[in-house]
């Protein structure tokens, strides 16, 4: 066990000195920050800089608070994807390219514990960059528009959290078996892409699948309690990280083997 | 320019000053850094010039990791 903690340490140490825990929830903040600015100055900007005749009346809805959030909710779920994806896809790929997972692993180091210690720091980064990135939204939505119930926003933001852990534990799977950093990020990117449309698709079918996880997070903002199917969607999803992480653990001792 | 007047610059403020952390971390590491994925003044005119994206590309794909 104080092995993986040492691996976890030196996981953290070089996502630091990559400044990954300065810009990663300062982008996330970032993104909180945006829908709940927009949506609150939209009219006036509308007002000064649209060229409108005179007299025109444009009458925009004023979205509610929870409205707002859910905006916060998909943008970071574009763009916050696609950084988390490009941030992590040479966690392992990088490292057997340069040979540096080739000087760790020929010490008595088990793969179990440099694998985990990977997911784990990765995981952690992201938790605590949603985290601040959606009290972010909570908050300067509670400035411009009202505060919801704190409670409401935790609950959607474990829910999300679940969904982007899984993300995470698709690049770590495909950095297991695949040496370019570049093809890691693109596979994950068209898993998450795919999965995220065939279950937007067939929605009555896909009602478990975690993909779901997203439109439940911002669904919970709207109504009381936990939509119908979360919890069997979270299952299916903590089922599936935990098959991936495993996976990921055979066939990088396996490649490492043959390497 | 009456809209500018009339912001709540408390709440916009943080929004630049967060866009200004970024742009400094990346400028400094830029300079500090003894090699780029690609040129490096071309990486300080993204970071320069493209708002908000320009640091977060030079992060993810602009630095070595090595």
């Amino acid at each position: 066990m104080s092995q993986f903690v040492v691996l976890l340490k030196k996981e953290l140490l070089e996502s630091w000195r990559n400044f990954k825990w300065i810009w990663m929830p300062l982008t996330f903040i970032l993104l909180g920050v945006m829908d709940p600015i927009t949506q609150n100055y939209l009219p006036k900007i509308l007002d000064t800089m649209g060229d409108l005749p005179e007299g025109a009346v444009i009458q925009l809805p004023v979205p509610s608070a929870e409205e707002v959030i859910s905006m916060s909710l998909a943008n970071i779920d574009m763009l916050g994807i696609l950084i988390l994806v490009l941030a992590s896809m040479g966690i392992i790929a990088g490292e057997r390219k340069s040979g540096v997972a080739a000087m760790i692993l020929v010490k008595p180091v088990s793969h179990h514990y440099f694998v985990m210690s990977k997911w784990l720091s990765s995981l952690l980064l992201m938790w605590i960059s949603l985290f601040l990135g959606l009290l972010a939204s909570w908050y300067y939505t509670g400035l411009l528009f009202e505060f919801i119930p704190f409670s409401d926003f935790l609950l959607s933001f474990v829910l999300y959290g679940i969904w982007l852990s899984l993300v995470i534990t698709i690049t770590i799977f495909y950095n297991a078996f695949l040496k370019t950093p570049g093809l890691v990020g693109f596979i994950s990117l068209a898993t998450i892409i795919i999965l995220n449309m065939v279950s937007g698709i067939l929605t009555e079918w896909l009602a478990w699948s975690p993909a779901r996880l997203m439109s439940y997070a911002s669904q919970s903002l709207m109504q009381d309690g936990l939509p119908e199917n979360t919890i069997a969607s979270i299952v299916l999803t903590v089922l599936i990280m935990i098959v991936l992480l495993f996976t990921s653990v055979f066939i990088f001792r396996k490649k490492e083997l043959a390497v | 320019m009456e809209i500018i007047e009339n912001l709540n610059w408390a709440i916009i403020a943080p929004f630049f000053i967060i866009q200004l952390i970024l742009l400094l971390v990346a400028i400094i590491d830029l300079v500090k850094i003894e090699k780029t994925n690609g040129p490096k003044w071309l990486w300080a005119i993204i970071i320069l010039v493209v708002n908000i994206i320009g640091p977060i590309l030079y992060f993810v794909i602009g630095r070595r990791n090595n």
